[in-house]
């Protein structure tokens, strides 16, 4: 009897090992099938379209959601996506996109398309923002920021359907950023079908609440304050030319689709075409955006693996990521510029010699070290190191106190002059802590005389005020949406940003105006280099604002990721992501 | 207490004097003791004992380590947060202000508590029942709940979480006030007053309230606790006092953001806290047995 | 018996009743305008005012109003979140069992681990265990519970790597709510790997239950201890004692059933405490209980879901205080008011 029950026992002991032994197996392909992401926010909608702040779009558009171009990762040059190639009319005034073909949109619980992609789901996508005639502009909120805020969508003249897979767009006006706007985050790629089907359903908002798009993940669920579940796309069409490719097989005999897969072999890392299909690596099926608002929170679930990558890791964290073997931080300068604007319609700061000598009162190295703990570049221009107009030979103020001495002393401003400097509460990524920024300047203008006081309101009346103009210099910054100068230049100093708020400085030179709108009448780089270069020297002689840094972009990740990749032109993306244990 | 003595006039110490006699038997009631009076000195002479200001910022001397670890410096005792103030400064003030907010809150608790307990305890019949089923239903609310939905009316600030822990204090003061009312007045000394035409106030005053003080100062121990403990959670939860008032959850929570880089920023606030709340139990604790001997002697 | 029941019924309904007016009242406490409070809309013009005054019912006397509150309330509409603009119902449904979830398992803890412990130290008063577990348990009970489980997470999950630190599950499962409670979910569901599934789920659990399971096994511990001793020093025992019965009879037929009846009542103060604990630990571990849900709400001044949880919460912890109380009526009739001992 007692024998028996040993012998039971002794079995049910072996079979609990036996399952044990498995169930770690298990557990490694199990947790190899999904990728989870600390991202830091609630995103505001699934349309990137409607929102400009970068959790939107990191939830959205690359995930979601594919562009007719492309930003090139590596070199910032623009590259096909859903259009597999482009013709540029010679006065420049009209664009011919080809649209690739066996394009699917997201079979969903809530949408199954019976069509692909074709030249009807461009037009919608374009002409919601543009036309406000459209039965879908209105539909969450009419509000479209980024076109917007760059007038895209008076400048266009009209969107045509050549025929099912060619589109061709006219402008009004020369502009030669107009292919990179179509490659930013923001101008995604709709279906038009699926529009269709819910405004007969009578649920038009439900385009961005339950979206579909072509993109290398679709939407599963989504609960505010916990997570956003996203399943592969099994049908992608990234994937399926890779699969076409291995076979031999040529699916659509076009030019551009050769560099596009070029491209997109980059972008995946060397020979994933290859480990595609082993069967050791399974396939990421799932992905999950874990939002979790605390930073310190984020880097300790990537510590304990309960992230795979998180968003933003806090600049005191980052030492702390790089000791840590099985942790990957990676950076890239960001397409981004923090300065210090002067209200140049307020005496004395209309005087280019006080702001001169105020940008030689200050010590910009010091202020990298202090506040960005040196994870930023020395800003010398508008423009990072990112951006192909970048200049390296450019002028730059240097710390010089007995200059700015002398010049005030000049220019009849008497010791003990006072002024206030506006430190905008919030952290961005271009200045991670304004009012320690503004406290350090405050320090240097007291030993050139100068008495500076620190203004703060919360972000909303800081804004208002500022666009009031009531302050005598501010600390902010700007985070470009694409690698183009133009989107630098232009909403920071020209003269029409200054009603639209972007404008700090609140200055006006009808000759900086005149060289951006030059350097938008042609197409090559070479010549708009030139143009902004002679912008830069302006700047340096008028110094409307002072710039301090570019700071770098993060991405913490585990090692078990392959193919993470910084996109310093918007968002994080997961397609073509794999995870090994 | 056996006394031998060969004299007449024998020394009869008064209660508290029992008290304080058997509560000073224990080693560790006295350690808590020593430990709260520590906390109390540093609240009172938090100006005094502090070398820096508590908000004052310090640009060169960011997160600099406590003076115990090897690059710490001697100048910074608990070294410096993410803005370069000085830890032990803020400690102190932190004290100071969790300390001494709880006290109030519980001494104003205490004075609601104590006469809203009074009158149902000395209610009779339908109006007792309702009241005090009421009473029991309100002490089963949460704090925390009771908080969040101060917050959302008034806002956040320390003031308005002084407003809801006070208020989710006040039941249990009544609770235990209407209980002892109840007791007492069945008792028999208090029919003698009542024979003797004294009127419900002077019951209250004459009587009661002298009996009662040592279940309140009990009370008050426990309470204390509980609102230290409340206040720097509310604080920690961002619904209490706001940075950059050096309150204790508050400089916790900040703490918090640079727990990797500068640990001691998480460390020593929770310890001051901890602390604190201990030495607050052990003398309730020990106030609680010294009060048990002598009655039951 | 039945005179008892009908009794703790009417102060039932009579407290629902009390919370139903103070949540009401809310809605015209809060600052800022009451239709934008109650609807998360900003009327643009008098005509679209005055339609959503009609729609809410704005226009209508107060106590009409309330009663097309109380109404709403027991069917079911509890209104949408502002920010969600989920049901609000659906989102405390969730929410809810997350909490009472983790609060059930600390106070198993603490019954199963607290009363033994303060049953040993009573019996064994002031001799050297008891001295042990007493300063244990007195130094467990005075760790502000946010920050014992910032240890916790510290040692356990950041240092040793024993177990997560976020949530329920692993989000990569996908468990069907179907009770609310995720062990049971787990086994209802239909997943491929569902041992895999309640492994870890069961390590998600750990550390916050924990965390708040230790602070209530320490005061349970106190409790207990406390009555034991005070039982220890009845008439009764010095009878038995002088009876000659041995020490282990005394224990099971005199002190154990005796020490426990004063501790049921005190297990009614447990419970607010308990959720007051679980609420504030779902803010470290992320878990997506009622706490972290209600803390969110109030950053966001999400109104409708404040007023809502606010009345979810205090009926949740009134109910089971009353069923604790009734529970104790039942089982000790010599009682014959309802009382409380001191903590």
């Amino acid at each position: 009897m007692s024998h028996g029950l040993v012998k039971r026992l002794l079995s049910c002991l072996c079979t609990a090992l036996l399952v044990a032994s498995c169930a770690k197996q298990n557990k490694q392909a199990f947790y190899n099938t999904g990728i989870i992401y600390c991202s830091e926010s609630n995103p505001v909608t699934f349309n990137p379209q409607l929102d400009t702040s970068s959790t939107t779009s990191d939830a959205s558009s690359h995930q979601l959601y594919d562009r007719l171009l492309d930003f090139d990762p590596e070199s910032g040059r623009i590259v096909p996506s859903l259009a597999s190639s482009w013709l540029v009319s010679d006065d420049g005034l009209t664009y011919a996109f080809q649209l690739r073909k066996d394009v699917w949109f997201h079979t969903t619980h809530y949408f199954t398309p019976t069509r692909n992609f074709n030249a009807d789901d461009v037009i919608f996508s374009i002409d919601r923002w543009r036309l406000r005639s459209h039965p879908y502009h209105y539909v969450s909120g009419g509000r479209y920021p980024y076109f917007e805020s760059i007038g895209l969508a008076q400048n266009i003249a009209s969107v045509e359907r050549i025929n099912g897979y060619r589109v061709e767009i006219t402008l009004k006006r020369r502009d030669s950023s107009f292919l990179a706007n179509l490659a930013t985050d923001f101008a995604v790629v709709l279906s038009e079908e699926y529009a269709n089907q819910l405004a007969q359903l009578g649920t038009p908002s439900k385009i961005d609440e339950l979206p579909v798009g072509t993109g290398p993940f679709k939407f599963d669920s989504y609960r505010k304050d916990h997570f956003i579940k996203y399943l592969r796309h099994n049908n992608y069409w990234r994937d399926q030319m890779i699969e076409a490719r291995t076979n031999g097989e040529v699916l659509i005999p076009d030019n551009a689709l050769d560099s596009a897969n070029q491209d997109f072999e980059k972008e995946r890392g060397r020979g994933s075409t290859a480990e595609y299909h082993d069967e050791d690596s399974p396939v990421v099926e799932q992905l999950i955006f874990d939002i979790t608002p605390r930073s310190s929170l984020r880097l300790a679930k990537l510590m304990t693996g309960e992230c795979d990558a998180t968003a933003f890791p806090a600049q005191t964290e980052l030492e702390v990521i790089r000791t840590k073997e099985d942790l990957t931080l990676a950076e890239k300068p960001g397409l981004n510029i923090g300065f210090w604007a002067f209200n140049t319609q307020r005496p004395p700061f209309d005087n280019p010699d006080i702001r001169r000598a105020l940008a030689a009162a200050i010590d910009k190295n010091t202020l990298l070290e202090a506040v960005y703990f040196d994870s930023a570049t020395r800003a010398k221009t508008l423009l990072p190191a990112a951006s192909w107009a970048f200049q390296n030979d450019a002028d730059d103020t240097a710390y010089n106190p007995v200059l700015a001495r002398k010049l005030l002393a000049n220019a009849g401003v008497e010791q003990g002059f006072s002024m206030t400097i506006w430190a905008m509460p919030v952290e961005r990524s271009y200045n991670p802590n304004a009012t320690k920024m503004a406290e350090l300047i405050q320090r240097y203008l007291r030993d050139v005389g100068v008495e500076a006081t620190i203004v703060s309101y919360d972000w909303a009346t800081f804004r208002r005020h500022l666009q009031e103009g009531l302050h005598d210099s501010v600390l902010i910054g700007w985070s470009a949406d694409n690698g183009d100068p133009d989107n630098f230049y232009r909403p920071l100093l020209s003269c029409g940003a200054i009603p639209s708020g972007t404008n700090r400085a609140m200055w006006c030179s009808e000759d900086y105006d005149k060289l951006l709108n030059d350097a938008l009448q042609t197409d090559d780089i070479e010549e708009r280099t030139a143009i902004y270069r002679q912008v830069n020297r302006l700047l340096y002689e008028r110094l409307p604002l002072v710039p301090i840094a570019h700071a770098y972009r993060y991405q913490a990740y585990r090692n078990e990721l392959e193919g993470m990749n910084i996109n310093p032109f918007g968002g994080v993306r997961f397609g073509g992501v794999k995870k090994a244990l | 207490m056996p006394q031998y003595s060969l004299y007449d006039e024998e020394f009869h110490p008064s209660p508290w004097q029992r008290t304080w006699a058997s509560f000073k038997a224990s080693h560790i009631a006295m350690l808590g003791l020593i430990m709260l009076a520590f906390f109390v000195v540093c609240a009172l002479f938090a100006p005094i004992i502090t070398p820096y200001d508590a908000v004052e910022q310090n640009i060169d001397g960011l997160l600099i380590p406590p003076s115990w670890l090897a690059n710490g410096s001697i100048s910074h005792l608990f070294g410096t947060d993410a803005l370069g103030r000085d830890l032990f400064t803020r400690i102190i003030y932190g004290c100071r202000i969790t300390l001494g907010t709880a006290f109030i809150t519980v001494v104003l608790a205490m004075l609601v508590g104590v006469s809203l307990g009074t009158f149902a305890g000395m209610l009779r019949g339908v109006r007792s029942s309702i009241a005090n089923h009421l009473l029991d239903a309100l002490m089963a609310i949460p704090t925390l709940l009771i908080a969040i939905i101060i917050v959302a009316i008034l806002g956040t600030g320390l003031v308005n979480s002084m407003w809801a822990i006070t208020l989710a204090l006040i039941p249990q003061f009544v609770h235990h006030t209407r209980s002892f009312v109840r007791a007492e007045m069945k008792k028999d000394y208090i029919v003698a007053s009542k024979l003797d035409g004294a009127s419900k106030w002077q019951l209250f005053v004459h009587s009661i309230l002298p009996n009662m003080t040592e279940m309140l100062v009990v009370q008050g121990t426990l309470a204390l606790s509980i609102a230290v403990i409340d206040i720097s959670a509310l604080g920690f939860l961002n619904l209490g006092a706001q940075s950059p008032l050096p309150e204790l959850g508050v400089i916790l929570a900040d703490g918090l953001d640079v727990a990797y880089l500068a640990p001691w920023n998480v460390a020593v606030p929770g310890m001051a806290i901890f602390f604190m709340v201990l030495s607050i139990n052990i003398v309730g604790d020990g106030l609680r047995s010294a009060l048990k001997k002598r009655v039951s002697y | 018996m039945i005179q008892i029941l009908v009794r703790y019924c009417t102060l039932f309904v009579l407290t629902l009743l009390v919370l139903a007016i103070m949540s009401f009242s809310l809605a015209y406490l809060f600052p800022g305008d009451t239709l934008e409070n109650l609807t998360g809309l900003v009327p643009q013009n008098e005509m679209q005012r005055a339609a959503l005054e009609q729609q809410f019912k704005l226009d209508q006397p107060y106590i009409f109003q309330f009663f097309y509150y109380a109404g709403n309330l027991l069917i079911g509409d509890w209104g949408y979140s502002f920010t969600s603009g989920l049901p609000l119902r659906e989102e405390v449904g969730i929410a809810m069992p997350a909490t009472i979830e983790l609060a059930t398992y600390a106070m198993l803890m603490a019954l199963f681990v607290g009363i033994p412990l303060g049953y040993y130290a009573g019996i064994r008063s002031y001799s050297t265990s008891d001295h042990l577990i007493n300063t244990a348990s007195i130094t467990t009970y005075s760790f502000p519970v946010f920050w014992f489980a910032l240890l916790l997470i510290l040692i356990f999950s950041l240092q040793l790597d024993a177990a997560p630190l976020s949530g329920r599950i692993s989000l990569l499962y996908n468990i069907e709510p179907i009770s609310g409670f995720i062990l049971i979910d787990i086994l209802l569901s239909d997943i491929e790997n569902k041992t895999l599934a309640f492994k870890d789920a069961l390590s998600h659990l750990a550390l916050p239950t924990f965390s708040i399971g230790a602070i209530a096994t320490a005061s349970m511990i106190r409790i207990t201890r406390r009555s034991v001793i005070d039982v220890k020093h009845r008439p009764y025992i010095a009878a038995a004692i002088s009876r000659g019965l041995s020490s282990w009879q005394i224990f099971f037929r005199h002190i154990l059933r005796n020490a426990l009846l004063p501790i049921l009542p005190l297990m009614a103060i447990q419970i607010t405490t308990l959720i007051t604990n679980a609420m504030i630990v779902e803010t470290l571990f992320s878990w997506p209980g009622i706490g972290n849900w209600l803390i969110q709400a109030i950053y966001q001044r999400d109104y409708p879901a404040l007023r809502i949880g606010m009345m979810a919460v205090s009926t949740v912890v009134i109910t089971l205080t009353i069923l604790v109380d009734l529970f104790n009526r039942m089982i000790d009739p010599s009682r014959e008011k309802y009382e409380r001992a001191t903590v």
